[in-house]
């Protein structure tokens, strides 16, 4: 919404009032100023008269002026307007004014001095919409009553308005009416808002019926005027749209525009002698073509609002007129039309069509129900004034709206104990009062608000309440924290483990990343086997990019990768806590990916990240989150991942449940992702399913006073024999008395056969209750080392 | 000393222990002069000589000799081992400028630092954490915080929906509803932080996904001052002492009063400030008194119960503190961005 403050001016005295001021008190109160326009701009401006042109004797173009400027007196000028003539007055922005885009100096254009400017309304800001192409192409040709020497050039234009460019809010859809801003602002400041009254109109009795056949329209009015002359409107009116941003067409449509910027009434108008009947008739059962004003054909359907007459679309209601009965320059008779259209509708209506106007958004935010016959009334004087009227009509109104005026039941101590303020009564009171509450009984703390019509957004107690804090401001809270029962604030315990769970891994060398959740086709489909149950997609995606919401973490990770690895970032590692989500429910997963070498770690003690990294950080987040190695299980990776390389990844189960996987990507992802050379190794877990295991509470045992015994063992196994299955079997077979078995070497090549591979191990023996003698110690090896030949064929070696 | 030949072989010994630079010439001297075979051997001779008195007397002088001589010896070994220590300390210098075992820590994107360290501010005033889900129902995201279908509030926040009745939730706000009907009637302390998703095309300062912390108290006599002062509290502790807010009135359709609360800026008063644009106030918050409709429609009397919430963006709140230049970083991850956030 454009404001203009000269036409604001007419409504509530501001004269003593800097347009900023006005700004700041509007936007502290809830009606945001987003910028202050001014419509014309321009310094040392005068009113000349070209008294000399002659040709450039240089150029085919540019004139030679000798310019009277009164005081000033002649200047030369060159000037390559193609409308320069003797006699013609004109603007001149004389040497060291600044104009929009150029400061005017003393120069000189091909040999000839030249002391100054002649402007059009464009090289003053003034913007295109508003200019006619003569405007345009050349200088401003003012009239010949224009007074030479004048330096008020902005004001004699009309053009030296200032613009407040509101930014309104749902619920201040009245500020779209001039007259409300008015109100608006007479109560910020205080200030008595004077609205002109009507002079009586002399009308005419009318035939013309109209009816409503629908719940979504229950008040419909028309007036007859005839014998108008269209024509151009007066500057004034034209003045007045272009600063609300409207162009200005003819006398006619221009006072439609302009009652409806006053008021924020909407206004349609017909040409009586284009309708088929004298009847009007608002249905919402019409399907069917209908061609509008700007020449169009539309589908109308159920539930849009039509108005009829003979059974034929007239208008689309609150959003466009049928070209069939538009006003025109012929036209001498017209209907004036101003409903209420039910909000809802117009705004499947317009948004369907995609017919956004001035009219339909006010009618999609809510009008004021109660001024119908005063905006008809101020339309029919205008038209009688600016039109030459001749025949007004009376009203012909259908209307089942309710008109009771919104009383709202409040008290004082209501007020300020939402605000937490300590408002007198009689504060209160004169405070709502200037916006047009009137408070009638007032019963000892209790009162009895009346809305004005036009506040539409007042319904509560806590309205109210906005009101007064709005209107005294803000600054007048003062700050006082809840009283309440003391909570002990503290995470969760998923939340505090999840937090420790990041804690570690950047404390690890990982950089936390955060990803898109919707993300496209492609990325949706890696690593479905971890999550498979059908997505969520967006119905009307602004994206291919963005379409679907992502079940697993590890395809955006492998973005993120990508992204940096094209950015030469090397020795990457990266990872993402984050729900995700399908049709069966939200989970929380944490995916982690590395890629590249502990190339830094010191000197020349350099290797890659492979997957026994990945198991490690497994290994560690499983003991903090206390989760014994029995529980969990890891499998050889399974035909399901074809995104992991078979035979260096595995995947995690809690009892028959996929929970995750390690591994390292197989070539295929590799190249579909274009990660490089150096292997890229992952984990993606089903965190939920692990936070929610139990977890027995910690109890200590005093560690051993009895000093443990180390001895290593060297053994050839098969090379297929996984070491857990040989630290089990040694375990199981070691009398409870091994507390730890440590790998130290695997080795296959040389002095090993074929197929097999050697194992190197220490195994830690101790006992709570006593220490061991050598004998004790071999004899449990020597069960140890039968077990493993027994079991898993495994020899000693040498 | 009276002895000739004694005198001479103390004098020698304790010359040659003078002269020893090394523990091996050491051990030889030791054994020259004290063992077995050492030199004294050679005056036991002219102890067969000597009267008893003389033969003590005699016996006392070698003792003492060798006495002096052992002591004298010790010294110096000790002398020369710490030499020999200082001489393989030397050797073992290092070039303390060579690069160091690296134990390179990460970082947290700034999103999760700017989320952590907000819900430990709260978390310190004794705040619930709520969380709840991002694929959520139209009717908690909208429907139960007074926007209504049609509503033209609507159009504020447009909307990815999944179906008819199920949406990319617009704002945390939905988790207030589900938490006020969790909670049926009892007061409530929380604050919900998470991601929220609109339609809006992805640039410098728009993204169709950002986050937000939602705060919501519900209690008896809770009051638009005690929103004010929470919302001081917050800021302060967030941006510094120094730092003051104001409030502007607003709309939202779940609050009534609603307001936006700016912050001032720390750039004192440059004119062409990024942050504030010479303003003085940067816009940081959004929040108000709970709207009657909203408590009742989540079962809590609007008569008996007040509340107040207020939703803030992260990244916005980032962006200022660490002077971010466009919302997309977050989302790209580059760790040459990332990795200057080792610290906070």
């Amino acid at each position: 919404m454009k404001v203009s403050l000269k036409w604001l001016a007419n409504y509530v005295n501001i004269k003593d009032l800097t347009a900023e001021e006005i700004a700041q008190k509007l936007t502290f109160a809830g009606i945001e100023v987003e910028n202050i326009l001014h419509m014309a701009n321009g310094t040392n401006l005068v009113i000349g008269e070209i008294i000399e042109c002659s040709m450039h004797p240089d150029s085919d173009h540019l004139h030679v002026l000798k310019v009277d400027e009164g005081k000033f007196g002649i200047e030369q000028i060159v000037c390559g307007a193609p409308n320069a003539r003797k006699g013609l007055k004109v603007i001149v922005a004389r040497v060291g004014a600044v104009l929009p885009k150029l400061t005017i100096a003393k120069t000189t254009i091909r040999g000839v001095e030249s002391n100054g400017m002649c402007c059009s309304l464009l090289e003053l800001g003034v913007e295109a919409k508003y200019l006619n192409e003569a405007q345009i192409n050349g200088i401003e040709e003012l009239p010949d009553d224009a007074v030479v020497g004048q330096e008020n050039v902005l004001e004699y234009l009309g053009l030296d308005d200032v613009i407040l460019d509101l930014k309104l809010l749902a619920n201040r859809s009245d500020c779209m009416a001039m007259f409300n801003i008015a109100k608006e602002v007479g109560a910020l400041f205080e200030r008595e808002v004077i609205i002109p009254p009507l002079k009586e109109l002399q009308v005419l009795k009318s035939e013309f019926k109209v009816n409503s056949l629908t719940n979504l329209c229950k008040q419909f009015s028309i007036r007859e005027v005839k014998n108008i002359q269209i024509a151009d409107s007066p500057k004034w009116l034209k003045e007045r749209l272009m600063a609300s941003g409207v162009r200005p067409i003819n006398n006619v449509v221009d006072i439609g525009n302009y009652v409806m910027l006053l008021t924020g009434q909407p206004l349609h108008m017909y040409d009586f002698d284009k309708l088929p009947s004298q009847n009007l008739c608002v249905q919402s059962d019409f399907t069917g073509e209908f061609i509008a004003l700007d020449e169009k054909t539309y589908q109308l359907q159920e539930n849009d609002l039509v108005v009829m007459s003979d059974h034929k679309v007239m208008c689309l209601g609150g959003v466009m007129g049928s070209l069939a009965c538009a006003v025109d320059a012929k036209t001498k008779n017209i209907v004036i039309e101003a409903a209420n259209f039910d909000s809802k509708t117009i705004r499947h209506t317009s948004t369907r069509l995609n017919l956004i106007s001035d009219s339909s958004q006010r009618f999609v935010k809510g009008i004021n129900k109660d001024q119908f016959q005063y905006v008809l009334d101020l339309a029919a004087s205008l038209l009688e004034e600016i039109a030459s009227a001749k025949e007004i009509y009376e009203i012909k109104t259908y209307d089942e709206l309710d008109h009771t005026p919104v009383v709202i039941d409040c008290s004082c101590r209501e007020i300020n104990n939402r605000l937490g303020s300590h408002f007198a009564h009689d504060l209160i009171k004169h405070t709502l009062e200037r916006v047009g509450i009137k408070i009638n009984n007032f019963d000892g703390d209790n009162f009895k608000a009346l809305i004005p019509p036009h506040r539409i957004d007042i319904k509560l107690g806590a309205d109210l309440s906005e009101e007064v804090i709005r209107l005294l401001g803000f600054e007048h809270i003062v700050s006082s924290l809840p009283k309440q029962e003391v909570t002990v604030g503290a995470l969760k315990e998923n939340q505090l483990k999840k937090r420790q769970i990041r804690d570690f891994l950047v404390a690890n060398g990982f950089y936390e990343t955060l990803n898109y959740t919707l993300v496209n086709e492609k990325l949706s489909q890696y690593f479905k086997a971890l999550n498979d149950f059908e997505h969520y997609r967006l119905l009307h995606p602004m994206t291919e990019d963005h379409k679907i919401v992502r079940a697993t973490l590890l395809p955006s990770l492998l973005e993120t990768l990508k992204y940096n690895l094209s950015r030469q970032n090397k020795n990457l590692k990266l990872f993402e806590l984050s729900d995700v989500y399908t049709k069966i429910g939200v989970e929380s997963h944490l995916a982690l990916i590395m890629q590249g070498e502990d190339e830094y770690r010191h000197l020349m003690q350099k290797f890659s990240f492979g997957f026994a990294h990945v198991k490690g950080i497994f290994e560690a987040l499983m003991d903090m989150l206390a989760i014994e190695p029995t529980r969990y299980k890891l499998v050889r990776v399974s035909d399901k991942f074809k995104e992991l390389h078979p035979g260096r990844a595995v995947e995690i189960y809690l009892g028959k449940n996929l929970v995750g996987i390690i591994g390292e990507a197989h070539p295929d992802l590799v190249k579909d992702f274009d990660l490089g050379k150096a292997p890229v190794v992952m984990l993606e877990i089903n965190l939920t399913k692990f936070l929610e295991m139990r977890v027995s509470p910690i109890k200590v045992l005093p560690p051993s006073r009895y000093p443990a015994v180390e001895r290593d063992l060297a053994l050839v196994a098969k090379r297929e024999t996984p070491v857990q299955e040989i630290i089990k079997v040694i375990k199981q077979s070691g009398h409870n008395m091994i507390r730890q078995v440590d790998i130290f070497d695997v080795y296959e090549g040389e002095h090993i056969s074929k197929g097999y591979k050697s194992v190197a191990l220490k195994i830690i023996y101790e006992d709570m209750t006593k220490g061991f003698t050598n004998e004790e110690i071999s004899t449990i090896e020597k069960d140890v080392i039968q077990a493993l030949k027994d079991k898993l064929d495994i020899k000693l070696r040498g | 000393m009276e002895d000739q030949e004694l005198k001479e072989i103390y004098e020698n010994a304790m010359k040659d222990i003078e002269k020893i630079d090394s523990l091996d010439s050491l051990n030889e001297v030791k054994n020259d002069y004290l063992s077995k075979k050492s030199r004294f051997m050679g005056l036991m001779a002219k102890m067969k000589e000597l009267t008893i008195e003389g033969k003590k007397a005699f016996g006392e002088a070698i003792n003492r000799a060798k006495n002096d001589i052992t002591t004298k010896i010790e010294e110096k070994r000790i002398l020369l081992e710490q030499k020999q220590l200082e001489k393989k300390l030397k050797e073992e210098e290092i070039d303390f400028t060579l690069p160091a075992v690296n134990y390179e820590i990460g970082g947290k994107n700034p999103f999760f630092i700017i989320q952590d360290e907000m819900i430990d501010i709260f978390l310190g005033m004794g705040y619930e954490i709520a969380e709840g889900p991002e694929v959520e129902l139209d009717h908690f995201n909208f429907e139960l915080l007074n926007i209504p279908k049609d509503h033209p509030a609507r159009d504020m926040q447009d909307t990815f929906y999944i179906d008819e009745n199920t949406l990319m939730r617009t704002h945390t706000s939905p988790v207030q509803a589900r938490v006020m009907q969790e909670k049926k009637g009892k007061p409530i302390k929380i604050i919900c932080p998470g991601k929220v998703y609109r339609r809006d095309d992805d640039d410098a300062t728009h993204s169709h996904q950002f986050g937000q912390i939602e705060g919501l108290v519900v209690d008896k006599n809770i009051t638009l001052s005690n929103l004010k002062a929470t919302l001081e509290l917050f800021i302060k502790k967030m941006y510094g002492e120094k730092r003051e807010i104001r409030l502007r009135s607003s709309y939202f359709p779940f609050t009534e009063p609603s307001v936006e609360v700016d912050v001032s800026c720390d750039c004192g008063g440059k004119e062409n400030c990024s942050k504030c644009k010479g303003t003085g106030w940067i816009e940081i918050l959004g929040g108000g008194m709970v709207h009657p409709n909203v408590l009742k429609m989540s079962g809590y009397d609007p008569n008996e119960y007040q509340g107040f919430a207020f939703g803030v963006g992260i990244e916005r709140v980032a962006m200022l503190r660490y002077g971010i230049d466009d919302i997309r970083r977050f989302y790209q991850n580059d760790v040459r961005f990332l990795s200057q956030f080792k610290r906070k």
